[in-house]
């Protein structure tokens, strides 16, 4: 198994409050190869988004990032976008539990978007919980997951994490 | 311990859980809609494959589709078939009706059981005392489906006590709208809500069921209601219906209370472009809508058809207006049929559609051009969620749904109440 990254440093992207995971996969491309909805993801809240969005980049989104329907898919669809990961003022619980069971590494940061701005250079621990923006020099610290989340993530995802720990189910007690 | 923590705690072996703890618990049902199952049966065909331990948990509801209208649809249900088939699990075919009206009609959600599903309305099972919330695909494919377990975060506690009585021309409905403006939208994530109070207590199980389905746009991870004597009635209503397993909370203190009297509530409109639109109906009336229709997670309860014929019968709709009527199951086209309604609404001019999701994203039905607007009983209003970006959707009542669908535009349902009927 590869290193457990934990810190990531990049580009950030920022979006608006209460965007629904619609945005990030529309109904009409769920059946799509992935290649062809990686081009559409958020397109309608900032259309350089997929067409620009480089490997390692940072997502820094609004509160209730992703509501609205479960689907892993828009996780996935974020994930192959290649960003390093994704931050969120509040994350909209069916699309918490998505990233970490996709193995999309994430931060909550209950005022990350007013601490930048599109195109800032920022820096994101997992692990410590740490939120840095090294455009402006203001920082965040905030708790990080809950270890199960955070072991999930290292084995690559939930279902890598059952395939690889015969006792994954007891993992939640530690 | 409260409703969540004793069935959570019972699921996952332990003598107690508290908001918090991380526990992995055995879940009652899986259900899942013909856009999910598709999604998810790919995922554990190529990632898990193994035989499923508990193939009857699993249900699948094809909702968004009665009859598929490509050839790409057509073939998305019958891998979905071919996999329901070939994994042994129950499947409820087109024309059975919406994913959760199902479910709960046949006996599939049940007081106390762990209920998860991809559709993120899951939690109005809280309705019959269930837990219920929806999960992602890889929970189900990953989790749920090889070993009959999910992993849960033990929520926090929010009691939502509801008093006073609704005013005629204001429905259940309209209070559920109001809730969503009033602790706004993704107000509390990750929380437990549990309706309660006197208004809440004084509702018939399909009124109560217009409550937890708001969670999902609250932020909440699930909501219900205690079950008491009118849940056990419903419940025992049911083919399959059992208490056996029927939980309540002990009562304890709850320290986050939002009390509300919805005694003096108007009539409710959410307007475009999000469900926290509430507004009272009178700052919408007079727009110009040329759709209308009863059905979605909001809608296609009996109670809705009842409501629409106080308003229909021995009246014609506008005749700028298509009227769409969705029974949320066959049961309730059944009972319709039965009260004379399914006449009474066609002669109306409305027209009846299979049992399923109705206009619900458009999978089937529904799309609307630049310009058009509906008002419904649907639960989503984004904009592009219905055909054109430029189209606009009004979520209300059956009743504010009937009387816009006379005038052709959004209309106040106190008129025609008070009014009366001639020919009632």
């Amino acid at each position: 198994m590869s290193e457990f990254v934990t810190r990531f440093e990049g580009r950030c992207w920022t979006f608006g409050a209460n965007i629904p995971t619609d945005a990030l996969v529309k109904s009409a491309y769920v059946f799509d190869p992935m290649e062809e909805i990686v081009k559409h993801v958020l397109e309608d809240h900032n259309p350089r988004f997929p067409l620009e969005v480089q490997p390692g980049d940072i997502v820094v989104a609004g509160h209730h990032f992703g509501q609205s329907s479960g689907r892993a898919i828009a996780a996935k669809a974020l994930k192959a976008t290649g960003i390093g990961c994704v931050v969120s003022n509040a994350f909209s619980r069916t699309f918490y539990r998505n990233v970490f069971e996709i193995g999309l590494p994430s931060l909550e940061v209950p005022d990350a978007t007013d601490l930048v701005d599109d195109g800032d250079h920022v820096v994101v621990d997992i692990a410590e919980g740490l939120f840095r923006n090294e455009t402006r020099g203001v920082e965040r610290r905030v708790p990080s997951a809950s270890p199960f989340l955070l072991r999930m993530l290292e084995a690559g995802g939930l279902i890598a994490l059952t395939q690889s720990d015969p006792n994954w189910a007891e993992a939640a007690r530690a | 311990m409260n409703l969540v923590e004793k069935i959570l705690a019972r699921a996952s072996g332990r003598e107690s859980v508290s908001a918090g703890d991380v526990v992995v618990a055995e879940v009652d049902r899986l259900v899942m809609h013909d856009l999910s199952a598709y999604l998810t049966g790919k995922v554990y065909d190529e990632r898990v494959g193994v035989d499923l331990p508990y193939p009857d948990r699993v249900v699948t509801v094809f909702d968004h589709h009665f009859s598929p209208p490509t050839e790409h649809q057509a073939d998305v249900l019958n891998r979905n078939r071919e996999w329901a088939r070939r994994r042994g699990t129950q499947l409820f075919d087109c024309g059975s009706g919406n994913i959760h009206n199902v479910l709960v009609q046949h006996g599939l959600a049940l007081p106390g059981q762990i209920v998860v599903g991809s559709d993120s309305h899951t939690p109005v099972h809280g309705a019959v005392g269930a837990l219920a919330v929806a999960l992602g695909n890889d929970s189900h494919a990953g989790t749920v489906m090889p070993f009959g377990k999910a992993w849960f975060r033990v929520p926090e506690l929010i009691q939502i006590e509801l008093t006073g009585e609704l005013r005629p021309g204001t429905t259940p409905r309209d209070v559920a709208l109001w809730l969503v403006k009033e602790l706004g939208e993704g107000s509390v994530i990750y929380k437990a809500l549990e309706f309660t109070g006197p208004f809440i207590k004084g509702l018939d199980f399909w009124d109560r069921w217009l409550f937890p389905v708001l969670c999902v746009d609250l932020g909440a991870k699930c909501g219900y209601i205690e079950p008491d004597e009118v849940t056990r009635a419903f419940v025992e209503s049911l083919p399959n219906g059992s208490v056996d397993r029927l939980v309540n909370g002990d009562g304890d203190p709850v320290e986050d209370v939002r009390r509300f009297d919805v005694g003096d509530l108007p009539p409710q409109v959410a307007a475009p472009p999000t469900v926290g639109n509430v507004h009272p109906v009178d700052d919408v009336v007079g727009t110009p809508v040329q759709w209308a229709e009863l059905g979605g997670h909001g809608g296609g309860r009996l109670e809705d058809f009842i409501l629409a014929a106080k308003v229909l019968r021995g009246r014609r709709i506008h005749p700028d207006v298509k009227l769409n009527l969705v029974p949320g199951n066959r049961e309730v086209f059944r009972q319709a049929l039965e009260l004379g309604i399914v006449a009474d609404l066609h002669e109306a001019g409305g027209t009846w559609f299979p049992p399923s999701t109705g206009s619900n994203q458009t999978a089937n039905m529904g799309a609307m051009s630049a310009g058009e607007a509906m008002i419904s009983t649907h639960s989503r209003n984004f904009p592009g969620r219905n055909g054109s970006t430029e189209a606009s959707m009004y979520l209300a009542s059956a009743l504010t749904v009937a009387a816009s669908a006379v005038a052709g535009r959004i209309a106040d349902p106190r008129r025609y109440v008070s009014e009366g009927n001639p020919h009632e």
